[in-house]
């Protein structure tokens, strides 16, 4: 039942097609506005390849068309280059990075991506290094700038995602150029607010988002199965559980199915006012 | 007993409040089972329909329901339970010694009399102290003065307030104020 009603849903337009992991919450930086307070002492709390793998057959069955991997830094996790073929050949994949993980051995290890339908979304947030390694550290620039080039010549298809509060004209026409230099298509380039969740509370960032303003993409963590990517954050220390749908994660029909009823229960044409994609 | 006492389970706030909770925030502090069951919605949604059926207006009368349920949480010493319901128990018209037999603070045989009473009074102890099998004197007299829709809707309500017994007393979950101040103004711990 929850297969046709997820499909349905899914083909409707009333609910994403993509379903996230939290491969894990630690990272090798520590930016300014990061959602979940990831840095390199974080908690691990790796979902692991098998979990992920089970979670991504299931999605398939019930319907949904394609997956999302985040973090934390996922690529910090040995065994991600070949998880995530794996899960590209189950459903379409992309999965979120900093981009400064990527050595000669890793980036040759993700070459079988080229084949399959996986993307890497890389953050970026400014065209030039001091702007953008204010907020996510030194030497992130430099590091991304020449990662990005090494993917796309590899046939690894690369997203960026910019994250920030705002943004001149004069600085979005400097930052495309150089995506564009890099390789990566105006169409793979996204421009997003900053959510004032995790750390980015602390240093007053971004804007609130609720439920009506993020897609309902189902996302699952090592805490259970939450609303949205961004909604499994960290603060002060703590899980925040507002977005929290059901601590069940496996069988995923059921965070699936009440995500479904939350979904139908909300009023209409209010998602991605903020384009928090 | 000043303020509130501290739970033995972080109670979760309204701003923290999960989706599948928040319409049991709505009208303000859903009281402490409902802000710890909050830490797993999928059970809160189940669970606290269930309790309401259980343990709210039904096609048994709620005085003899209040009879199970502030008996069975003072047998089982469940001190919020015994607490809330002592405040529920003379709400619903119970009288004063009606109350203290039912907390166990004199004999049930000098407040009640009606001996339908007396025998789901004896039932109720029965089965929420067990172990194994009821008696057969128990039985017989219970059978005898409660049609079964009755005797099956009471015996799960005994097994419902165990069921809260031990999660309140496990957790130790604050007694609201409001039912503190009642206790206190009338002279009940």
């Amino acid at each position: 039942m929850e297969l046709t009603a997820v499909a349905e849903a899914v083909r409707d337009e009333v609910l994403p097609g993509r379903v996230w992991f939290y491969a894990n919450y630690h990272c090798n930086l520590a930016c300014t506005y990061c959602l979940t307070e990831s840095d390199p002492r974080a908690e691990r709390r790796e979902l692991g390849s098998q979990r992920m793998l089970a979670l991504a057959h299931e999605a398939a069955e019930l319907g949904f068309t394609a997956l999302g991997v985040t973090g934390g830094e996922p690529f910090l996790l040995p065994y991600l280059p070949e998880l995530l073929a794996r899960l590209a050949a189950i459903l379409p994949v992309v999965c979120l990075s900093n981009g400064t993980v990527f050595t000669d051995r890793r980036l040759e290890r993700l070459r079988p991506l080229a084949e399959l339908p996986a993307q890497i979304q890389i953050s970026l947030d400014r065209p030039e290094p001091d702007a953008n390694d204010a907020m996510r550290g030194p030497q992130n620039f430099r590091k991304v700038v020449e990662a990005i080039p090494r993917l796309v010549e590899r046939g690894v298809r690369v997203r960026i995602a910019t994250t920030v509060t705002s943004i001149s004209d004069e600085e979005r026409t400097r930052l495309c150029e150089l995506h564009r230099r890099l390789g990566v298509a105006d169409a793979d380039h996204v421009i997003r607010p900053i959510v004032r969740r995790g750390r980015a509370v602390d240093h007053g960032l971004g804007v609130d988002a609720g439920p009506a303003d993020l897609p309902a993409e189902l996302t699952i963590t090592t805490d259970g199965a939450f609303w949205s990517p961004f909604g499994p954050t960290v603060h002060g220390g703590r899980l925040d559980t507002d977005l929290l749908i059901t601590r069940t994660t496996t069988p995923l029909r059921v965070p699936a199915a009440a995500l479904l009823r939350l979904v139908q229960g909300r009023p209409p044409g209010s998602d991605s006012q903020l384009n928090i994609r | 007993m000043g303020g509130m006492r501290v739970s033995g389970v972080r109670l979760v706030e309204a701003e923290q409040a999960p989706l599948l909770a928040r319409p049991f925030y709505s009208k303000g502090d859903p009281g402490p089972i409902v802000a710890a069951l909050a830490h797993v919605p999928e059970l809160l949604e189940v669970t606290m329909p269930f309790l309401d059926v259980a343990l709210g207006p039904s096609a048994v009368d709620a005085r003899t329901k209040e009879l199970v349920i502030l008996r069975t949480s003072a047998v089982m010493g469940c001190r919020y339970c015994t607490q809330t319901h002592t405040v529920v128990a003379r709400n619903t018209g119970l009288s004063v010694e009606e109350v203290a037999a039912l907390r166990g603070e004199q004999p049930l045989e000098a407040a009640f009399t009606d001996p339908r009473e007396l025998a789901l009074l004896r039932w109720v102890e029965v089965v929420a102290v067990g172990p194994g099998q009821v008696p057969e004197a128990t039985r017989r007299e219970a059978r005898a003065r409660l049609e079964d829709p009755e005797l099956v809707e009471l015996t799960l309500l005994v097994g419902a307030t165990l069921l809260l017994n031990r999660f309140c007393t496990a957790l130790e979950l604050p007694t609201s104020p409001k039912v503190l101040g009642r206790l206190a103004a009338e002279g009940w711990s």
